[in-house]
C-alpha cells in the first residue's frame, strides 16, 4: 500500500512526463499536416524548380512556383537585420551588464523588455511611419518600401532577445574570473574582452542564434515595410518580399487543394528547414564551446 | 631583518561603518614567506586585499594610514593600480584560471601590459619557463591550446601562480591557496611555495596552522580586525606572547 507522499510522487511524475511526450506529439502533428500538404505540390512541380525558380507567379496559367525570389528575399532582410542588431546588441548587453551604474542599469532592462513588449505590428506601423520615408529621401529611392526598412525594422524586433539572453550569459560569468584579471592588472575593457566575452561566448551566440530566428518567423511588421514584390531582390534598396510574408499574404486567396494552396505549405516547410537549421547551429555552437 | 617590502602603518579598513581592519603595523620582509593567521571573518583576506587594492573594487570601502610597497605609498593619490597589480600578484582561495586556452592564460599578463609583441617562438619560450617554474611543462606541453579550466584543480591552481611570472612581479599574495586541493597536492603546492621563496616575497593566508608553521619564516596572528602579534613563526608558535595567540594555536579558541 503506497503511502500518501508516494502517490503524490507517482502523480506529479506522470503529470510531467505526459506533458512532455504531449509537447513532442504536438510538434510531430504540426510537422506531420505540414508535410501531407507540402508534399502534394511535388505531384505537379519539380523540386528544383520549386527551389531555384526565379520566378513566382502562382495564380497565372500554367502558375510557375520558384521561391528563389522569396528565399533571397529573406535572407537579405534577415542577414540585413542581423548586421545592425547583433553588434548593437551585444554591445547593450554589455553596457548594461558590465558598465552601466545600478540605477541605470534596471531603467535600461526594463526599457528593453517594453521593447520586446511591442506587438510586431505596431513595430511594422512605426517602420512605415518613420522608417520607410527615412529611406526614401535619404538614399533617393523610388520607394522607402524596401529590404533595407524590413531590415531596420526587423533588428529593432530582434535586439530585446539578443540582449537579454546576452545580458543573463554576461552576468552569470563567475565574479572570480573578473578578479583574476584584475588582480592581473588589466583594465576593465581588457576584462571584459579577454576574459567575460569568451566566459559567456555560448551563451552569447545562443542569444544572436534565438534572435535571427525571431526574425527569419517573423512576418506582420515585414510584410508591412518591405513593398512585398515577389520578385529577384536587386539590392537592399528595393522592395523585396519574404517567405513568411508570401504565406500569410495569400493564404486567404487560395482555393484549397490547388497548387498554389499546396506551394503555400510547401513553404512552410522551408521555413520550418531553416528555423530548424538556426536552431541546430546554435545548439551545436553551444555544446562545442561546453565541451 | 632586512629592509621590509611592504610595510603598513596604522592601517585602518573600513567597509562602510564596519571597520575591517583595526590600526594595522605590519612589515613583510622580501624573499620570505609570511602567512597571515586568525578565525575566519578576522580580516586576513581585507588584509591581503590591501597591498593590490582589490578591495577598491568593493563599494563602500575606505582605508586609511600608509602602505608602503619599496617604500612608497600604494595607496597615494596618483598611483598606478596597473602597475602596482602587476608588481603584486595575486593567487585566490578557488582556482580561477580564464576559460581559454592553457597558453593564453599564461601570456594574459603580457597581453594585458603590451608586453607580448613577440615572435610565436619566444612567447613559446616564456610559457614554457613559466610552466616550467610550477612543474607543469611536462604534464601540459602537449596541452598548451586546451581550456585550462578543464585540467584538475592543482593544476588549475598552478597555472594561476604560473600565469603572474609573466610579468615579473615581487610579490606573490596567496589568500588560502590550498583550500580547495587535497593534501597530497597541498604538499606539492608548499613545495612549490619554497622554491618561489628564492625569487619572490610570498604573503600566504591560510586557515591552517600546520601549514603557516610548515611553510613561512614570518607569522602574524590575526584576531577581530587586529593584528595580535607578528614575528618569526618559530617564535610565534613556541612562545607566543600574547594570550589571544595561544589560545588559538593550542585550540582554545577560533
Ligand atoms: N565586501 C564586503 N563588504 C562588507 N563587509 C565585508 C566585505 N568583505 C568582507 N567583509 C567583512 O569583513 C570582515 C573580514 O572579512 P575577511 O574576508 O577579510 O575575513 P577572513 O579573515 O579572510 O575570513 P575567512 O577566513 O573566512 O576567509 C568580515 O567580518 C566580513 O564579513
Ligand atoms: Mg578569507
Amino acid at each position: 500500500m503506497p503511502s500518501g507522499r508516494k502517490l503524490k510522487e507517482i502523480f506529479f511524475e506522470t503529470a510531467i512526463r505526459a506533458s512532455g511526450v504531449a509537447s513532442i506529439f504536438i510538434v510531430g502533428l504540426i510537422f506531420f499536416f505540414l508535410f501531407k500538404e507540402g508534399i502534394m505540390l511535388f505531384q505537379t512541380q519539380k523540386l528544383s524548380g520549386f527551389l531555384f525558380g526565379k520566378n513566382w507567379y502562382p495564380i497565372s496559367e500554367p502558375g510557375e512556383f520558384g521561391i528563389l525570389p522569396l528565399i533571397s528575399g529573406t535572407i537579405l532582410v534577415t542577414l540585413g537585420a542581423a548586421v545592425l542588431s547583433v553588434p548593437l546588441g551585444i554591445a547593450a548587453a554589455i553596457y548594461i551588464a558590465e558598465v552601466a551604474p545600478p540605477q541605470s542599469k534596471e531603467i535600461l532592462k526594463s526599457g528593453v523588455e517594453l521593447l520586446a513588449a511591442i506587438p510586431s505590428v505596431v513595430l511594422g506601423f512605426i517602420g512605415i511611419v518613420t522608417v520607410v520615408p527615412w529611406i526614401k529621401n535619404t538614399f533617393h529611392a523610388p520607394t522607402g518600401l524596401t529590404a533595407f526598412a524590413g531590415a531596420v525594422v526587423l533588428a529593432f524586433m530582434a535586439m530585446p532577445t539578443i540582449v537579454s539572453i546576452a545580458e543573463d550569459a554576461l552576468y552569470s560569468v563567475p565574479k572570480t574570473y573578473k578578479e583574476g584579471a584584475y588582480a592581473l592588472g588589466a583594465t576593465q575593457w581588457q576584462t571584459i574582452w579577454r576574459v567575460v566575452l569568451p566566459a559567456a561566448s555560448s551563451g552569447i551566440v545562443a542569444a544572436v542564434m534565438l534572435g535571427i530566428g525571431r526574425v527569419v518567423g517573423e512576418t506582420m511588421a515585414v510584410m508591412m515595410v518591405t513593398g512585398n514584390s515577389p520578385s529577384m531582390p536587386r539590392g537592399i534598396f528595393y522592395p523585396v518580399r519574404t517567405l513568411t510574408a508570401t504565406i500569410a499574404a495569400e493564404m486567404g486567396e487560395t482555393v484549397r487543394g490547388s497548387d498554389h494552396y499546396f506551394s503555400l505549405f510547401a513553404i512552410g516547410i522551408v521555413l520550418f528547414v531553416i528555423t530548424f537549421a538556426v536552431n541546430m547551429t546554435a545548439d551545436l555552437v553551444v555544446h562545442r564551446k561546453r565541451k | 631583518m632586512a629592509a621590509p617590502i611592504l610595510l603598513t602603518e596604522s592601517l585602518n579598513l573600513f567597509y562602510g561603518n564596519f571597520q575591517a581592519l583595526k590600526n594595522v603595523n605590519l612589515s613583510v620582509a622580501g624573499r620570505r614567506i609570511t602567512s597571515i593567521i586568525g578565525p575566519s571573518g578576522c580580516g586576513k583576506s581585507t588584509l591581503l586585499r590591501v597591498f593590490n587594492r582589490m578591495n577598491d573594487l568593493v563599494e563602500g570601502a575606505r582605508v586609511t594610514g600608509r602602505v608602503l610597497l619599496d617604500g612608497e605609498d600604494i595607496y597615494a593619490p596618483g598611483t598606478d593600480l596597473l602597475s602596482l597589480r602587476k608588481k603584486v600578484g595575486m593567487v585566490f582561495q578557488r582556482p580561477n584560471p580564464f576559460p581559454i586556452s592553457v597558453f593564453e592564460n599564461i601570456l594574459f599578463g603580457l597581453r594585458v601590459h603590451q608586453l607580448a609583441g613577440k615572435s610565436k617562438d619566444r612567447l613559446r619560450e616564456i610559457v614554457k619557463e613559466s610552466l616550467e617554474s610550477v612543474l607543469l611543462w611536462e604534464d601540459l606541453k602537449d596541452r598548451l591550446n586546451g581550456l585550462a579550466t578543464n585540467l584538475s584543480l592543482e593544476q588549475q591552481q598552478r597555472i594561476c601562480i604560473a600565469r603572474l611570472f609573466v610579468v615579473r612581479p615581487e610579490v606573490l599574495l596567496m589568500d588560502e591557496p590550498c583550500s580547495a586541493l587535497d593534501p597530497l597536492a597541498t604538499a606539492r603546492i608548499e613545495e612549490l611555495m619554497q622554491e618561489l621563496k628564492k625569487n619572490y616575497t610570498i604573503v600566504i593566508v591560510t586557515h591552517n596552522m600546520q601549514q603557516a608553521a610548515r611553510v613561512s619564516d614570518d607569522t602574524g596572528y590575526m584576531y577581530l580586525g587586529e593584528l595580535v602579534e607578528f614575528g618569526a613563526t618559530q617564535k610565534i608558535f613556541t612562545t607566543p606572547r600574547d594570550k589571544r595567540t595561544e589560545d588559538y594555536i593550542t585550540g582554545r579558541a577560533g
